[in-house]
């Protein structure tokens, strides 16, 4: 229902953006030429039946041909798709393993140095624009250093830049979350209740304090997911990454209509599976969920 | 323990991954453009670059076009007008596809009227500009072109239409083609990542040798600080469509940034549509020109790489008797009032990010305009707006726009024809009409250079436009690259070098 309704809008407020036509055909195109351009792409038929076309062969797994570059659009997303999951999949995975062992141990260790540089690090990571800490990154890296390459993809030389560039803001925030969940519980009566029992300090924070701390974390992680892909986006097009993101960029631009539309949709899709799975993850972790 | 391990293999990965990255002598060149190939189809080349560098390194044309303009033979060794109607092109004997099947009379037949069939049609030129009617083979390797009109712009069309082998052509369906280019030219196609890159390898058996560059990958870098920073550590060797302000950055231990003169001519059009009816006054017109301050600009804006226009046609077909116009603000000022507008008018200027520099040149022709008394503000555009208001000629005041990256004038003369398609500025003249349409069929040479002088006159003391400079093109080139850029934005890369 979600898709549906993402599809339909995104379809319609796509064509009321502007004519493809004009920013496809050549410099010297004549009026005839736009004309015979604009029925090969099926775009002189009214816009709802273009979408009732659309949704059909879509249904049937065909998602339509690119209007500029007339390749399969299912292949195109075939092609970029595990880019960005690479991308965005090993960010967050970094973000994670970084933002929840220093995040705690900044809480145990309140306002000394460790929970100082930690706090810092992450406030930096926070205010700080993604596109602005790529290039920073790529003139200290690649071009004063030459360690790593300037743009592209290949190798994992490649993927260093963009996924620390995507990774900082998300460990920024998720870092100052969980020390400010770990602080808030480690002085609950229950942890004092656990340490007084006499229970060891790892059996207190691994099962007590990380398990109580963990919801608002995980709707917080799931969020950030999310923002990962939006974020991976610009970040895309800074280093020439070829994901989705930068793909459905150049297609907003070109106006390359059923590009955008499955770019939209998988992302959308995206979305509804990270609910999904935090909802899912909410009822593992805390008992009440699943019984009420 | 299992953190410090996990770093260190990450290290270690690194590690070995570092010296793919390093440069070796057999590296293949990289040019970096902002967007991708639009298709490998021959029949589908829409763009120069990178489409057209694309198509024209993996396909011959029957007539090559030298980067100033001249007709040098490619696939056809000589050619002769029968008469005003008809063509003949005598082709090579030696040149074989890539498939190594033969070329011949029949795969040229065969290509043209592929042209004119659909989709082709909506994208190619060449029947539509040649009013070309029939291909007609006399032999394997003789065939003549019949028009309906006398044509003497044949060869400039035939430069871009490339000629594709019939028996593969005609034996794949049209999504296959598309991303499966294979043609006789000097590269052959490797493969096409959608958005990304294009590669392609050397044809050994080129009729014309094999080129000096193995491999060639055409990488799409859209970001201009990434282009510029891939010249410094080497991994690009082509940076294309750089700006006045990043030319400088170019030049780095292992790269330099050149600067030429385009073709494109950029000005701002003047809307005959406008709800200021003082634009339809030609001495207010005149008086635009007059404001602005052209040299000046150019030496600051433009970091002096280009020249003011003369004519609204590019040399070597410019008519020698007209100059600039030169700043003259108290001539402005007295044309202004001798049309009645001594006390100004309010105006409107468009622009749009597509040209480089457009905000800046609008803002400055804005404040050249206030100081002659015209009440003039910039608007910003988004590219697909701007693009369907040059189509629909709905300015309501003046816009930055550039025009023609050609060398032929019966082309670079139909921006003022009535109902033309981008015919922004909305003048439309019959006497004018007439003189183009002379320019582009009359069979006698010296007749049709009369009208060409004639109809540039017009243009230029009409003043649809005010006259601005020919777009100069930046790009940057690695050390260890030789390659002459070429005004049209083509990329002949195999008539590149690399240095030893």
């Amino acid at each position: 229902m979600v898709l549906l309704g993402t599809s339909f809008f995104t379809f319609i407020v796509g064509h009321m953006t502007g004519d493809p036509v004009q920013l496809i055909a050549r410099e010297n195109a004549t009026h005839a030429q736009k004309e015979a351009l604009r029925h090969d792409l099926g775009l002189d038929r009214p816009v709802l039946e273009q979408y009732v076309l659309y949704v059909g062969h879509a249904l049937e797994g065909d998602f339509g041909t690119s209007y500029r570059q007339r390749v399969s659009v299912g292949r195109l997303i075939v092609l970029r798709l595990p880019n960005t999951l690479e991308l965005a999949g090993i960010s967050f995975a970094l973000a994670m393993l970084l933002s929840f062992p220093l995040g705690t141990l900044a809480a145990l260790r309140r306002n000394g140095p460790i929970d100082i540089i930690v706090t810092g690090i992450s406030m930096i990571g926070q205010v700080v624009p993604g596109f602005w800490l790529g290039l920073v990154l790529v003139i200290l890296f690649a071009v004063k250093w030459q360690l790593l390459p300037v743009s592209g993809s290949g190798t994992l030389a490649h993927l260093i830049l963009p996924a620390v560039t995507l990774t900082l803001p998300t460990f920024g925030r998720m870092t100052r979350l969980v020390r400010t969940g770990m602080i808030e519980v480690l002085g609950a009566d229950y942890i004092r209740t656990a340490r007084a029992k006499g229970l060891h300090e790892r059996t207190v924070l691994g099962i007590h304090a990380v398990r109580n701390a963990l919801i608002p974390l995980i709707t917080q992680a799931g969020l950030e997911l999310g923002d990962m892909v939006g974020g991976a986006f610009i970040i895309e097009t800074v280093f020439a990454w070829p994901g989705l993101g930068r793909m459905a960029i150049t297609a907003v631009e070109q106006r390359d209509f059923l590009v955008v539309q499955a770019c939209v949709l998988v992302t959308a899709t995206g979305f509804v599976l990270i609910n999904l799975i935090v909802d899912m993850l909410y009822a593992w972790i805390d008992p009440r969920v699943r019984h009420g | 323990m299992i953190g410090r391990n996990i770093v260190l293999a990450a290290l270690g990965a690194v590690g070995l991954m570092l010296p793919a990255v390093a440069r070796a002598a057999d590296k293949p060149v990289v040019i970096a453009s902002v967007g991708d190939v639009s298709s490998l189809d021959p029949h589908l080349l829409d763009s120069n670059h990178p489409t057209g560098s694309v198509i024209w390194s993996l396909f011959d044309s029957l007539v090559r076009r030298g980067p100033d303009g001249a007709d040098l033979p490619r696939l056809a060794t000589s050619w002769e007008q029968v008469d005003a109607n008809t063509w003949r092109f005598h082709l090579r004997h030696d040149v074989k596809f890539q498939d190594g099947t033969p070329f011949t009379a029949a795969d040229v037949k065969f290509s043209f009227e592929r042209m004119a069939t659909a989709p082709f049609d909506a994208v190619q030129q060449l029947v539509e500009q040649t009013t070309l009617k029939e291909t007609r083979i006399d032999d394997d390797y003789t065939v003549d072109l019949v028009t309906e009109k006398p044509c003497t712009t044949m060869l400039y069309w035939l430069e871009e239409a490339f000629v594709a082998p019939k028996a593969y052509y005609s034996s794949h369906d049209a999504a296959f083609l598309n991303s499966n280019p294979m043609g006789s030219g000097p590269y052959r196609f490797v493969e096409w990542v959608p958005g990304d890159h294009v590669t392609l390898t050397a044809n050994p058996t080129y009729f014309g040798g094999a080129p000096a560059i193995k491999d060639v990958i055409f990488q799409v870098v859209p970001e201009l600080s990434s282009r510029v920073n891939g010249l410094a550590t080497g991994d690009i060797d082509m940076a294309m469509a750089l700006s006045p302000d990043s030319i400088d950055q170019a030049n780095t231990g292992k790269s330099r940034g050149v600067h030429l003169l385009g073709l494109r001519k950029q000005h701002f059009g003047i809307s005959q549509n406008s709800s200021v009816k003082a634009l339809r006054d030609p001495r207010v017109r005149q008086a635009l020109n007059y404001a602005i301050d052209v040299p000046t600009m150019i030496k600051t804006i433009m970091r002096n790489s280009t020249s003011p226009l003369a004519s609204v046609v590019n040399p070597p077909n410019a008519d020698p008797a007209l100059t600039p116009y030169g700043y003259r603000p108290d001539l402005a000022k007295q044309l202004l009032a001798e049309a009645g507008y001594a006390n100004g008018f309010d105006l409107t200027i468009d622009f749009s990010p597509m040209w480089g520099q457009d905000k800046e040149i609008s803002e400055t022709v804005a404040a050249y305009l206030n100081a002659v008394g015209i009440r003039a503000k910039v608007h910003a555009n988004e590219w697909n707006d701007f693009r369907e208001k040059l189509s629909n000629a709905s300015f309501d005041g003046i816009f930055y726009a550039g025009w023609a990256a050609l060398i032929n004038p019966a082309v670079e003369l139909v921006i003022f024809t009535c109902k033309q398609e981008d015919n922004a500025s909305g003048y439309c003249d019959d006497k004018y009409d007439g003189l183009v349409d002379r320019a582009k069929y009359d069979p006698d040479p010296k007749s049709r250079a009369v009208a060409l002088g004639q109809a540039q006159d017009i243009a230029w003391h009409d003043a649809f436009w005010m006259f601005l400079w020919r777009d100069p093109i930046f790009i940057g080139l690695s050390n260890r690259l030789v390659y002459q850029p070429r005004p049209d934005d083509y990329v002949e890369i195999y008539l590149a070098k690399l240095k030893n």
